[in-house]
């Protein structure tokens, strides 16, 4: 994790550098701004039940997670921007829930939510205080998602095979609302909250699924610098 | 240079979205608690093999269950019971009966001697009750089968004088018991019961076939008389006579009623004994079905109004049972040193085939008896931290009215087909099962549990103790 974090600076450092002899210009159309900072995501759970055979009401709860964040913008105009927001993967924790209420930890999954908008900026470009709203797409992306002792317990107790699981990748819907603060002309402050529409499905190898809708949340905070 | 830099941003997407795989895995399989070993105490739900010798192993039985592994046919369908599941997902070795043998019928291959094995802690046996030692197909009930039923009492015993009397603190210990404190009860009320009813229909089908005999042979014998009315009333007060002689029989009354009938007006050919023989067996014939059908409903109502009037003492009679395990529990198992024990309660026996095929007023009894068993378990164990209580008597109850979640697709019919002992699962097995897929059944014969059914039984019992900290 920490050298992920690394390679990240490194890279940004890199393209801070490159562009450093690139003329400067105003927040504006054709500008590219690039920011890092970290995000929390809170999966907001309506879980569906887990599929025969189980407790009727077998739900589960996902916890919330921080991790870097690294995003890029392009001004279309002066009021309209595109975004791309990329980031280290999110390691959830995954939780009974529901008739299973108690049993903790269950397995975990990283959630890789890459999410392009395009976003409205208000006022001015040389504004200190700039509110944006933005609507996106996101990909939510899983991966290793991996189960425990716990859950092969109760849901294929007594196998010599422990029980796996994964989510369907899906696309969903996300709106964003965020604030720029210009410290000056090249740095800003960002801060933003999105809540993305998110269903998935969680496909165990017991040959149980369950539906659930993850609806997350996030906040992010971050610095960045215009080009 | 915009170009350049977008495509670096691109290169930085690309990188960091391929960071791993998207590969699933199963985990950390460790659970909380490494237990030394697994000690199990009770009746059939628990019995991993007690009786697989001699016959019951020859005919591919000994587990009360659909026994022997046929998964290829089912993947539910392990032939392991619950604490078999238990001890594979706690990585134990695979239980085995701490005795086996039989004291039934030599001749039915029942007769095998008992064994007690060291180093196994399956203690419980088919057939066991709390404290009683006769249970359900025990050889003092005259039952070929002659089954051991060491009660659960003596099985804690025999384990603390084979463990230096005491536990050691790091196994886990199951209690599942009382299942045949309600079957015993339940037999024996239902034998009293049928006791009382005969001998009550004897003697009301006795009363009614003698007053049908007296009413069909008088209407029969007077029937050719000029006026039947006063023969009938001739006759009737010749048999009243007769009936009054101390010495009478049935030839000597049928003498009487005859010769007072053949010197009415008209009536002389019922002399006869070709005329009147016929009317005495056609009389016969009449007070027989008479007194059968006034006996069985003399019988049928005297057999249910013992059980109304002696039924209910079941239910403390559980209750007392209830407290007996608590106490055992506490005083034999934690008592001596025991830190890990499961103690389930009774499963609702009034939802099973055997309760359903009886009345309703018995399967409220049945009903009534494990809640009274259940209630004094729960009251007696208090809360302890070593003990945790699992409540398969809610479960049960659930999955019988709601089996859908749970993927049980029968609740009410046996899985097990007729075999020679009666359907029992004791001999039940991939080959003896009833027509049709019935791998996701609850119950393999009147009370015992399929496979899956244990199945959902361990998992409940593994979330319970997950939730309790241990696993």
């Amino acid at each position: 994790m920490k050298l992920r974090l690394n390679s990240v600076v490194n890279m940004l450092a890199l393209a801070a550098a490159m562009v450093a002899a690139s003329s400067a210009s105003a927040q504006s159309a054709g500008q590219w701004t690039a920011k890092v900072g970290a995000a929390e995501i809170t999966p907001k759970v309506d879980s569906g039940d887990v599929s025969a055979p189980a407790l009727p009401g077998t739900k589960a709860d996902v916890g919330s997670n921080t991790q870097p964040v690294f995003i890029i913008g392009y001004g279309l105009t002066d009021n309209i921007s595109a975004e791309l927001d990329l980031g280290l993967p999110y390691k959830h924790k995954l939780y009974g829930a529901g008739a299973i209420a108690g049993t903790g930890e269950l397995g975990t999954v990283e959630a890789l939510p890459p999410t392009a908008f395009i976003q409205y900026r208000f006022f001015e470009p040389k504004a200190m205080l700039r509110p944006y709203v933005g609507v996106g797409i996101t990909y939510a992306y899983f991966q290793k998602a991996t189960g425990s002792g716990q859950l092969t317990a109760v849901s294929n107790i007594g196998s010599s095979t422990p029980t796996t699981f994964k989510l369907d990748n899906k696309v969903a819907a996300t709106l964003q609302l965020g604030l720029v603060v210009n410290i000056n002309e090249r740095w800003f402050v960002d801060g933003a909250v999105t809540k993305s529409f998110l269903k998935t499905k969680v496909n165990f190898s017991t040959g149980q699924t369950q539906d659930m809708t993850l609806d997350p949340q996030s906040v992010s905070l971050g610095v960045g610098y215009k080009f | 240079m915009r170009q350049t830099n977008f495509a670096l941003a691109l290169l930085t997407a690309a990188a960091l979205a391929a960071c791993g795989g998207n590969g699933s895995k199963g985990g950390d399989q460790t659970l909380k608690t490494k237990f030394s070993s697994q000690v199990t105490f009770g009746d059939s739900l628990a019995d991993v093999g007690t009786y697989k010798v001699g016959a019951i192993a020859a005919a591919g039985g000994g587990e009360f269950t659909i026994n022997g592994d046929n998964t290829a046919k089912s993947p539910v369908l392990t032939g392991k019971n619950w604490t078999e599941l238990m001890a594979a997902q706690f990585s134990l070795p695979v239980p085995c009966a701490a005795q086996t043998g039989l004291q039934g019928t030599a001749s039915l291959g029942f007769s095998v001697p008992v064994v007690n094995h060291t180093g196994c802690y399956g203690y419980a046996q088919g057939g066991s009750r709390v404290t009683n030692p006769v249970g359900p197909h025990n050889a003092l009930t005259g039952d070929p089968l002659g089954l051991m039923t060491v009660p659960v009492a003596t099985q804690v015993a025999n384990h603390l004088s084979a463990s230096g009397g005491k536990f050691k603190g790091d196994e886990v210990v199951f209690v599942m018991a009382g299942g045949n404190d309600v079957l015993a009860l339940m037999g024996g009320l239902a034998a009293a019961a049928t006791a009382a009813g005969q001998a009550a229909g004897a003697a009301a089908g006795a009363a009614a076939g003698a007053q049908t005999f007296a009413t069909s042979l008088t209407t029969q014998l007077a029937a050719g008389a000029t006026n039947p009315a006063t023969a009938a009333q001739a006759i009737g007060l010749a048999l009243a006579t007769e009936n009054a002689n101390p010495a009478h029989t049935s030839t000597s009354l049928v003498t009487a009623a005859v010769g007072a009938a053949a010197i009415q007006p008209g009536n002389s050919a019922v002399g006869s004994p070709a005329v009147y023989g016929p009317m005495v067996a056609q009389a016969q014939a009449d007070a027989t079905a008479a007194g059968n059908t006034a006996g069985a409903t003399a019988g049928a109502k005297a057999g249910a109004d013992y059980l109304t009037a002696n039924g209910p003492a079941n239910v403390p009679a559980m209750a007392t049972a209830g407290t007996e395990l608590a106490n055992l529990v506490k005083t034999q198992i934690i008592g001596k040193g025991a830190n890990f024990v499961v103690v389930n309660n009774l499963p609702d026996v009034s939802i099973s085939p055997s309760a359903k095929a009886q009345a309703t007023s018995t399967q409220a009894l049945i009903k009534a008896m494990g809640q009274a068993f259940n209630d004094a378990l729960k009251t007696g164990l208090g809360s302890d931290a070593k003990i945790l209580y699992v409540d398969l008597y809610t479960l049960s109850d659930d999955q019988s009215v709601n089996p859908g979640p749970y993927g049980l697709s029968n609740t009410t019919t046996p899985a097990c087909g007729t075999n020679a002992l009666a359907g029992s699962s004791l001999i039940c097995n991939g080959s003896n099962l009833i027509a049709g897929d019935v791998s996701h059944y609850m119950f393999a014969d009147d009370v015992h549990p399929t496979p899956f059914e244990h199945s959902l039984i361990a998992k409940y019992v593994a979330e319970q103790m997950i939730i309790k900290g241990w696993l």
